[in-house]
């Protein structure tokens, strides 16, 4: 087989309800060149698959230590030492229930686009499609370019969901064959973004005024967070930055802790921000101020 | 497509009064509906002991030989006793039972095995049943002594063998024979009384009756389709009087030209339809009798209101209120050991929505828009609302039918024409009458007006059939390979399959000789024309409906012993059946690695080809046999809430599914077996074939009410549905969530671990969420309810 278009999946999720229009399928990838403060998957940021451990399931019977040639599952606290695993998957194998996961696993767009297929029906009738998500999907062009023709060419509608980091050369040839994009901006500050997100953004505004240049179908994209992304400031120069770009709608997605919980069970070193989700008043009043502003809310 | 009216309603005509106000969603019911329905809620249900003591008295009496003129004079008796009342404010005259909310107990049936609960109807903490002091001692001392040894059953076996039937009937672990109870389960052909009115059937009763070569049972059976007959106009009659007592001038209005004469209006015809109803249930077990496709049959009278200027929609809707509530004032007589596995207070009465006309088009038309507002705004027991759609369903229609369903309540249940015609076509030869099916009863499909299909003859426990094969020591041994296996599966399912043959051949038998039902078989096409009743063959279409209950533990059971002892040879087949006989205590691991094998519903092509596979195998051997009404027996798949009972009388099976858990409810796969979210679980089961159960199918599906508002929520559903359909899918129930169910699964999530929860920006497993979140979910789900 050929491996060159390989690239890290985590997972492919079917019933997908609110990454795109009708019902979907989407393809998580592993690796993103951001690291959000708030990340909410940060079992995607690290490129690397990883042995994930659910602790709710866990009936601490320590099949998986035993099993362990690398002495890799902590006893006391329940953890996998990600140092020291070899990823042999012995302890996945051996928990009588599920409660230790592989996240990531090598895959082609041959293999994934079988497992998205299943699905076809209900794209039809829903008007739905592929979604491609994250981490950061634009670290893989030619897995999505091989995909997206694959798609193309039975009428499956394509999503692509972006930090907005890509490189305008690679990417020049695939941006046409999508159907949607939402496009995230966090935080129009570069000097913010630098420190809530470990990477300016130059690159990012670049890219969003050449997908609007272009008349590709994109769609802003600002994640609410409470103190991070919601400053009056950044509202300010979103709403402003939109207008320069001649757009009129913005999808405001607010916070979860779901991403928090997702820590333990990677075992990662994201600190938690210790947030609850976002207020659903302040949620009503930022959607008022942005559609007095002249900018519908979705 | 049946758009007459549209362009009636739309021309700007001043000459009509009224111009209805099409499906809105603005639409309410009334302040005399509330009033109504304050007054119908308020009414304690109580035990209608009448039937059983005029009938207990008529038969102490009566020397009548022929069974069909004994019983039409037994009814037609009782109708001219039977206490009548009509309260404030009703709409329509006529109850079920002596109360205003009752449940008959029919004595002669299997009405005195119910009254086993005879002094705990009032105290019992489920549905409990006022019982008043006389009736009670009537009951006592006339009508259990007179019926215990001449009832249905008792007169279907000999001696020697009606214990064992009547303690295998109350055991029913391996199946239950609903038909003991009577056959019911039909839908009358509606159409066809409105357009007569009792003076046009007694005119057809009485032209059959001329046919010179009919013999004394002939002749018979059609006097006693009269005497039943003029039983309903008097029963009719009593009513108009107490109307006119009452000063009640609509209602006598009403009653001066139905039941005798054709229906000239909607409320004519409800009015004709209830009196129908009520004598049906009346006559014979009040389950499943069924009404049809009333937006179509109605519909002609709808296009003559529309076209005097009568029609106002506001009334119509509250008049079918009224309705609905007659419907509701029906509850079964179920002993506590019944409501185990029937549990809910189910009586069946089913009205069906939609569908296709005789061209193959589009059928839905302005009345089907304004009973889906009836659903939408009042929800009551009963009717069992049923929606028919097909790829020509106008996209309005199917819009509705979703946004009904997304906002709860679990109303209509959707039926895909492509795949339920194509199917019945396979057993009926009537070509010409597939777009005219109806359903019947929960979910079961007939050719309307035509058909006694026994829909819900029996449950069949398919699950229990490996436990049998696996609880003998010396069959298993002898079983090497998953081709023994189903072999020595076949030869179990064929001999039980046997026994319950013979159980329900005798019953049928037993119901034809000593309970014919001339009035209901005046209402089913082809009785009247061969002078034959209901019970022995009249209709023009017949069959037996047997349910397969417990085919996903079934097929998952086989999946795990193909997996773990035929493949990878972890364990042999004798010491997998010693741990399922012991509930795997002795092999603590042993469970949860069989739990970790494939299950249905996951979309997994080999556990669901094995589900498939069981499926044909099941159908095959029941459709080979042909009941005493010269129907052949027909295979469906739902378990009411008998995949509870059965059950639990149940021990381990290989799938890891422990002692006494409930088995699959339905097709559905195993409660949290299917991981991997709706989308895959409904492929699965379209999966199977669908010609392998034509009596119908039960999928019920769930959701939170987050997930599923407003008109994204409403396009979701349609999109999922519409994908399942296409995939071969025959029907499905979807259950918007009640923040109860999330509080179960948040004490006991293995058994709710398909459960979908919307988080914002996304969706998630509700098990996978931590407590704090699970809590959060709750207290959102109890504010969007």
């Amino acid at each position: 087989m050929d491996t060159s278009l390989h690239a890290p999946v985590f997972d492919v999720q079917r019933f997908s309800i609110h990454d795109g229009p009708g019902i979907r399928t989407t393809v998580f990838f592993k690796g993103c060149n951001l690291a959000c403060a708030w990340c909410q998957n940060p079992e995607s940021q690290d490129v690397h698959p990883v042995v994930s451990f659910y602790q709710n399931r866990c009936e601490h019977d320590f099949s998986c230590a035993d099993v362990c040639p690398a002495d890799a599952i902590l006893r006391d606290g329940f953890r996998v030492d990600h140092d020291r695993c070899t990823l042999c998957l012995k302890c996945v194998e051996a928990c009588p229930n599920d409660a230790l996961k592989l996240i990531g696993e090598e895959l082609g767009p041959e293999q994934v686009f079988e497992q998205v297929l299943a699905d076809e029906a209900y794209y039809q009738s829903s008007g739905g499609g592929v979604t491609f998500s994250g981490g950061e999907p634009t670290l893989y062009p030619a897995f999505i370019d091989t995909m997206l023709d694959l798609c193309n060419a039975r009428g499956i509608h394509t999503t692509l969901e972006t930090c907005g980091t890509f490189s305008q050369k690679r990417w020049a040839s695939i941006l046409p064959k999508l159907q949607l994009i939402y496009f995230d901006l966090k935080i129009i500050d570069d000097t913010h973004h630098k420190v809530l997100t470990g990477l300016g953004n130059q690159r990012i505004l670049e890219n969003a005024r050449y997908l609007v240049a272009k008349g590709y179908p994109v769609e802003f994209r600002l994640p609410l967070v409470e103190g991070y992304t919601d400053f009056t400031d950044n509202l300010e120069q979103t709403a402003g930055f939109l207008k320069a770009l001649g757009q009129d709608k913005i999808h405001l997605l607010s916070y979860h802790r779901m991403g928090e919980a997702k820590i333990d069970i990677i075992n990662g070193d994201q600190p938690k921000i210790g947030l609850p989700t976002y207020p659903v008043q302040k949620l009503e009043d930022i959607t008022d101020w942005f559609e007095q502003e002249g900018i519908v809310c979705v | 497509m049946q758009r007459v009216s549209h362009t009636l309603l739309n021309m700007d005509d001043a000459s009509m009064s009224s111009k209805p106000c099409l499906h809105t969603a603005t639409w309410m019911p009334s302040e005399t509906v509330a009033r109504l329905r304050a007054a119908h809620d308020a009414s304690a249900p109580g035990l209608g002991a009448e039937r059983a003591i005029h009938y207990t008295n008529f038969y102490k009496t009566s020397r009548e030989p022929s069974a069909a003129l004994k019983k039409a004079q037994a009814l037609a008796d009782h109708l001219a006793r039977r206490s009548i009342q009509i309260a404030d404010g009703e709409m329509f005259a006529g109850h079920h039972t002596e109360h205003r909310i009752g449940a008959i107990c029919y004595a002669e049936l299997a009405g005195v095995v119910m009254l086993e609960d005879i002094f705990r109807f009032e105290t019992r903490a489920t549905n409990p049943l006022h019982v008043d002091p006389a009736s009670r001692r009537e009951l006592l001392l006339s009508v259990i002594p007179y019926w215990l040894p001449r009832n249905l059953a008792a007169k279907a076996f000999p001696v020697s063998k009606v214990v064992r039937n009547v303690r295998e009937q109350l055991k029913a672990d391996q199946f239950i024979i609903p038909e003991t109870g009577g056959i019911a389960h039909f839908v009358p052909d509606y159409p066809e009384v409105l357009a007569q009115g009792t003076d046009g059937l007694r005119a057809r009763i009485e032209a059959a009756l001329e046919n010179p070569s009919l013999n004394a049972d002939q002749r018979n059976q059609l006097k006693a389709n009269l005497i039943a007959l003029e039983g309903l106009e008097v029963f009719s009659d009593r009513y108009r009087q107490l109307a006119e007592a009452q000063g009640r001038d609509d209602l006598v209005a009403v009653l001066n030209q139905v039941p005798r004469r054709p229906a000239e209006n909607l409320h004519q015809a409800l009015q004709m339809l209830w009196l129908f109803q009520m004598v049906i249930q009346i006559e014979s077990l009040d389950q499943g009798v069924s009404l049809g496709r009333m937006d179509q049959y109605l519909y002609p009278l709808y296009c003559k209101e529309v076209a005097d200027g009568t029609f106002d929609a506001d009334a119509f809707r509250d008049l079918f209120c009224g309705f609905c509530l007659k419907l509701s004032e029906v509850i079964p007589l179920f002993s506590d050991r019944l409501t185990e596995m029937f549990a809910g207070l189910p009586i069946g009465q089913a009205i069906t929505l939609g569908g296709l006309n005789a061209d193959g088009e589009d059928a839905s038309n302005d009345l089907t828009f304004l009973l889906l507002d009836v659903i939408d705004q009042f929800k009551t027991r009963q009717p069992n609302w049923h929606a028919r759609i097909s790829a020509k369903s106008d996209p309005a229609y199917t819009t509705r039918v979703f946004e009904v369903i997304g906002r709860g309540g679990g109303s209509p249940a959707v039926f895909n024409d492509e795949v339920i015609m194509a199917t019945l076509g396979q057993r009926f030869d009537a070509p010409d009458r597939l777009w005219d099916y109806a359903t019947i009863g929960c979910v079961e499909l007939g050719i309307a007006g035509a058909s006694c299909t026994s829909s819900d003859a029996a449950l069949f426990n398919y699950a229990r059939i490996l436990e049998s094969v696996l609880g003998s020591d010396r069959t298993v041994k002898n079983i090497g390979s998953m081709d023994d296996l189903v072999a020595a599966l076949e030869t179990e399912l064929r001999d039980q399959v046997a026994f319950l043959k013979e159980n329900l051949d005798a019953i049928e038998t037993s119901s034809r000789v000593h309970h014919p039902v001339p009035f209901s078989s005046l209402t089913v096409e082809g009785c009247i024309e061969q002078a034959r009743d209901f019970t022995a063959g009249g209709a023009r279409f017949n069959a037996s409906g047997i349910q397969a209950v417990g085919l996903a533990d079934l097929a998952n059971s086989l999946a795990a012993i193909e997996t773990l002892v035929f493949e990878r040879g972890e364990i042999g087949l004798l010491e997998l059946a010693k741990a399922c006989r012991n509930d795997f205590t002795d092999h603590p691991g042993l469970k949860a690695r069989m739990i970790g094998a494939e299950k249905f519903g996951n979309d997994k092509a080999r556990v669901d080809q094995i589900a498939n596979q069981l499926m044909a195998l099941f159908d095959e051997v029941i459709s080979e046999n042909v009941n005493t009404r010269g129907g052949r027996w027909m295979a469906g798949i739902y378990s009411m809430t008998c995949h509870r009972s059965m059950g639990r009388k149940m021990g381990a099976l290989p799938s890891g599914r422990g002692a006494g858990a409930p088995l699959a409810d339905g097709i559905a796969p195993v409660d949290g077996s299917d991981c991997l979210g709706p989308t895959a679980s409904l492929n699965s089961v379209a999966h199977l074939n669908a010609y392998n159960f034509p009596n119908g199918i039960n999928l019920n599906l769930k959701f939170d009410a987050n997930t599923v508002k407003g008109k994204a929520g409403t396009a979701l559903l349609q999109g999922l549905v519409k994908g399942y359909f296409r995939q071969g899918g025959m029907q499905v129930q979807i259950n918007v969530l009640d923040p109860a169910v999330l509080l179960a699964a948040r004490e006991n999530p293995d058994a709710h671990r398909n459960l979908l929860v919307r988080i914002s920006g996304y969706s998630a497993y509700f098990v996978d969420l931590s407590p704090e979140m699970q809590d959060e979910i709750i207290a959102r789900t109890l504010q969007a309810a």
